[in-house]
């Protein structure tokens, strides 16, 4: 019998990687609630197919795909369901973040978060993704081209 | 909200930011950084860009997570995995049959047997071996061995008889206590045979008297002649006349006994012999 010591923990590294993997699920959803439910969800999953990961590259990158994943296939269900769509997107809209990153249109934030913050390669961002690495690096071209729409624009608010 | 489209110049830029581009490219992107302030100022927008998007990122660390969430991943099960639990040493194996099982083992067992046993009686080779084994079923091996005793003592001189012929009351009670069969020593000193002497053998499993005499005038002198008698054999009850090789053969037959004379092939009176010996005998 043996149970997971404290270090091969998955838990352990998901507690402390929260804050990164909530601002990734943010990106995806644009909501902070939608993000947490994103991130539980994703969470338990990983926690299940804990056996699967065997310590090779970055575990963010394993964990990023898995909220990717997860997010897909539940923006797959909302589609399903798609009755009240107007009313949905309009209550996402109105719990949106106010910072720059609400500006940004949706797609380019994770691109960037991926290439520019959490420094991976374009080929493995895309891999996270889903997406080519050509089309992913058009995204993070497009994404810093609004950032500095935005960046000026506040630059001129305060001038 | 549109995705907006950038130009291959703007994607260039951005490409040289990451360090994505090829030494040649890179090389030329520097050139024109150096000579076109509209590319300058667009490299410098992109790093405004990607530092405002940076700070806004990093900004959003700083904000506390719930405890739910984080209570709820930790409290998490972890997924089963497969156990082996130490087991109890395996038992031996017993064998212990139910009723159904070894009334089965018995039929299985009884038909093999019955099968075996079909196929060796009928076995030709097996018939054979049963009818040599089994006195008087075959005629032809009883001969067989007649003629082959006859063959190794013809050629004696010294050793030609196991009694001699100065003994006849001890060759009428050897022979008559061994062979069960009643005779007496024939005179064939007309036919120009000189009684030798007497064996006893087994031919085709039952034993067999032999009376042996040597011609001692006319064209075949020194040839033996050879009279044996056995016990009535079942196919013994016919005359048989025959030649084997350089030996050959008479036989008749009486209701206790079956008699045989053995002489060389060469020996033409060998029937005259074997009359006037059924007479005598």
């Amino acid at each position: 019998m043996t149970q997971p010591s404290p270090l091969t923990d998955i838990r352990r590294d998901l507690v402390a990687l929260l804050p990164r993997l909530r601002r990734f699920a943010l990106t995806l959803t644009g909501s902070a609630a939608e993000a947490d439910d994103l991130v539980r969800e994703a969470a338990g999953r990983a926690i299940q197919k804990s056996h699967h990961w065997k310590g090779e590259g970055r575990l963010e990158s394993w964990l990023f795909s898995m909220i990717r994943s997860t997010f897909t296939d539940e923006a797959k269900k909302r589609r399903r369901a798609e009755g009240n769509a107007a009313d949905d997107a309009s209550s996402a809209e109105n719990a949106r973040q106010s910072n720059a990153l609400a500006c940004l249109p949706d797609g380019l934030a994770s691109v960037f978060l991926l290439a520019d913050v959490e420094g991976f390669a374009y080929a493995e961002a895309a891999a996270i993704l889903g997406i080519q690495p050509d089309l992913f690096a058009t995204r993070l071209c497009a994404a810093r081209l609004s950032l500095a729409a935005i960046a000026a624009e506040t630059n001129e608010r305060r001038a | 909200m549109t995705i907006p489209q950038p130009s291959p110049l703007e994607l260039r830029l951005s490409a040289f930011a990451d360090v994505q581009t090829s030494d040649e490219e890179r090389h030329d992107i520097e050139e024109l950084l150096v000579n076109d302030p509209q590319a300058r100022s667009l490299h410098d927008a992109l790093k405004r860009g990607a530092d405002l998007g940076r700070r806004a990122f990093d900004d959003m660390l700083k904000e506390p997570v719930p405890l739910d969430l984080v209570r709820t991943i930790k409290n998490a099960p972890l997924p089963r995995r497969a156990i082996r639990l130490p087991q109890a040493p395996r038992p031996t194996l017993s064998f212990k049959p139910s009723g159904l099982q070894a009334i089965a083992a018995c039929a299985l067992v009884f038909v093999l047997g019955g099968g075996i046993g079909y196929m060796i009686g009928g076995n030709g080779a097996a018939a054979q071996f049963s009818a040599f084994s089994m006195p008087g079923v075959s005629s032809r091996d009883w001969l067989d061995d007649i003629i082959a005793h006859y063959r190794l003592y013809a050629r004696q001189t010294n050793h030609l008889a196991e009694i001699p012929a100065e003994r006849p009351a001890d060759i009428l009670e050897w022979l008559t206590t061994n062979t069960g069969v009643g005779f007496r020593i024939p005179d064939l000193s007309d036919s120009g045979l000189t009684f030798e002497g007497a064996r006893l053998f087994a031919a085709g499993g039952t034993p067999v008297g032999q009376l042996l005499y040597r011609r001692t005038d006319g064209d075949g002198d020194g040839d033996v002649i050879a009279i044996s008698f056995t016990k009535i054999r079942p196919e013994g009850n016919r005359s048989i006349e025959e030649i084997r090789n350089d030996t050959s053969l008479v036989s008749w037959a009486t209701p206790l006994a079956t008699y045989m004379v053995v002489g060389p092939s060469s020996a033409a009176d060998l029937d005259d012999i074997a009359a006037k010996a059924a007479g005598l005998i």
